[in-house]
């Protein structure tokens, strides 16, 4: 055989393994769509077969006992309050480090930073108690301020980095023309950090929507304050062997996710790699 | 006072107004629960009475001198942590090598493999435990072959297994997209220039493509062991710990502590002994990487 032949040969086997790979790999998230259209018996009798018949029912009782557009909108609320201040905050605070390099300033870099070692469960324990003193537990907008200080490091991390790329001759300018501090970063200085609050952004939402342990500590006691995540886990705790309801609230649970990532998959993709080099 | 002065003080109310919510937000959000954990890890404590009972190092003592739960749960962390680092390191650089070759849908199963990591890890353990009990079993009817109806979830062995593959399942893609960035910086005119030389495929891509592999290697393996030794919410939600708590991880162990049996003294001696274990073997994998990269 031909080198060329035998080149192209080894390609095809190639693609062919990776489209054989992706398939089973995806599979069980196609099982799981599949699977929550059934109705009970057509699941338990056989999880892998195409349903005979659709039943919707399926999701009009799931979207109605767990009260899914109370749900989504808790998570919109929770994400949202997060991530404005996750931003705001960050973005200034790295702004100021940056350009004003001075005792103080380095010293709230470390501050501000260090944090990113300390992981979670460390001190989840007396965080709920001292949630509870300042009265952030227990509902929505202060479970999205405690994420400002959950993300405020990692943020800060990225925005400084990212600070030495602007020249500092920018910002000069505009302070020789009159304008203050803080006008000079919003209307010159924030435009230019665009890609990088794509990336935070894209970083903390993932975080922040799908997290599960914070949200259980601070907001789980009331139907008022759940997650979308927290619910789905008590309601399939619950519904132990009715897989049909489960798989649903599954599908529920993950489906807003999904949709966003087909229409902003390049944003997304891109903001996770340069948060991981950068972070 | 002088314009100077008085433009220097401007300066430093601004600094310090700019940069002070920051400052306030991590000290209430983290160090000072960081600090309170180690007063409470000294101490014998329900969560309910109103003075915890001061007793030295006592708890520490407890967890390291009897071979108790605690010790199993960060033997099992660090073995799931070896697990998924090696393996997801290896599945995904071969998947990206796989994935840059230049043919028609190479992105869109990039895609694919991405889709896990954007689903909630909770969920992730629901569906796979449905796999484990519904879908083995009638693939078991289908083949006939035994490996289907083994108990995945239900024996200790096994389980540890289910729960490495199960975690690595979900954070795949994410390494896969990491390594193709790596991958494509790499400089075509110096893979041409191996090959003008007479290099091999496999020589090309020993000798070239993986040493100026350096930093994706450094990120992907940094970001996958503080993943694995943070691992929650799949186990939750896939074995709640079990069988027989053969799957019990360092941050269960607190939670259920803490939360399930209300001993807070030994859950915030048990964190900060995680802390310490987290932050030991992150500085020195970091370090025995950092130092084999190479430039080009």
């Amino acid at each position: 055989m031909k080198i060329t032949t035998k080149r192209a040969l080894r390609k095809w086997v190639l693609i062919l393994a990776v489209t054989l790979i992706s398939i089973i790999y995806i599979y069980p998230v196609y099982l799981m769509f599949m699977n929550s259209v059934k109705p009970f018996g057509e699941i338990v009798s056989d999880a892998i077969a195409l349903p005979t018949t659709l039943a919707w029912d399926n999701y009009t009782y799931v979207i109605k006992k767990i009260k899914y557009v109370k749900l989504f909108t808790n998570n919109v609320i929770i994400t949202c309050t997060g991530i404005v201040g996750i931003v705001a905050f960050s973005s200034i605070a790295a702004y100021i480090m940056d350009r004003r390099k001075n005792r103080f300033t380095s010293i709230a870099h470390l501050i501000v930073i260090t944090p990113m070692l300390i992981p979670f469960q460390t001190i989840m324990i007396t965080l709920l108690k001292a949630m509870n003193v300042i009265h952030l537990s227990g509902s929505r907008f202060g479970l999205g301020v405690q994420y400002w200080g959950f993300g405020i490091p990692m943020a800060t991390f990225i925005f400084f980095n990212f600070m030495k790329t602007i020249p500092k001759e920018i910002d000069e300018s505009a302070i020789i023309d009159g304008a203050s501090t803080f006008r000079t970063f919003i209307s010159i200085i924030f435009p230019l950090l665009k890609s990088v609050t794509v990336t935070v952004i894209v970083l903390d939402v993932m975080w922040i929507w799908n997290d599960f342990l914070l949200p259980l500590l601070m907001v789980n006691s009331s139907n008022k304050t759940k997650t979308l995540v927290l619910a789905a886990y008590t309601f399939i705790g619950q519904m132990n062997t009715k897989w049909h309801y489960a798989m649903t609230a599954m599908v529920l649970a993950v489906v807003p996710s999904i949709i966003i990532f087909i229409f902003l998959q390049k944003y997304i993709v891109d903001g996770v790699v340069a948060g991981a080099v950068k972070g | 006072m002088s314009q100077k002065q008085k433009r220097l003080l401007k300066e430093y109310a601004e600094n310090f107004l700019y940069i002070i919510p920051a400052i306030l937000l991590v000290t209430v959000m983290i160090y000072i629960p960081f600090v309170m954990s180690g007063y409470y890890s000294l101490t014998e404590w329900n969560g309910i009475s109103k003075a915890p009972k001061f007793v030295g190092f006592s708890n520490f003592q407890t967890l390291f001198s009897s071979k108790g739960e605690f010790m199993n749960s960060l033997w099992f962390t660090t073995k799931y942590t070896f697990g998924f680092t090696l393996f997801s390191n290896v599945l995904a650089l071969a998947l990206a090598v796989a994935l840059t070759k230049k043919f028609k849908l190479a992105n869109f199963f990039r895609g694919i493999f991405f889709i896990p990591y954007i689903m909630s890890m909770t969920i992730v353990g629901f569906i796979w435990q449905f796999i484990f009990t519904q879908g083995f079993s009638k693939l078991a009817d289908i083949t006939g072959w035994g490996f289907w109806n083994f108990s995945f979830l239900g024996d200790p062995k096994l389980a540890f297994y289910s729960v490495v593959f199960v975690g690595i399942w979900q954070q795949l893609g994410f390494y896969i997209v990491l390594y193709i960035a790596g991958l494509q910086a790499v400089p075509a005119d110096v893979l041409e220039a191996a090959t003008v030389d007479g290099a091999t495929g496999w020589q090309r891509f020993s000798k070239v493509t993986l040493p100026l592999l350096g930093p994706s290697f450094t990120t992907c393996i940094f970001m996958s062991l503080t993943n694995a030794l943070k691992v929650f919410d799949i186990i939750l939600a896939l074995t709640k710990g079990g069988p027989g708590g053969s799957t019990y991880s360092v941050t269960l162990q607190i939670y259920k502590d803490a939360f399930t049996n209300n001993r807070y003294g030994m859950g915030s001696a048990e964190s900060i002994v995680y802390f310490l274990f987290v932050l030991i073997v992150t500085q020195a994998v970091l370090k025995l990487f950092s130092t084999k990269e190479v430039d080009l």
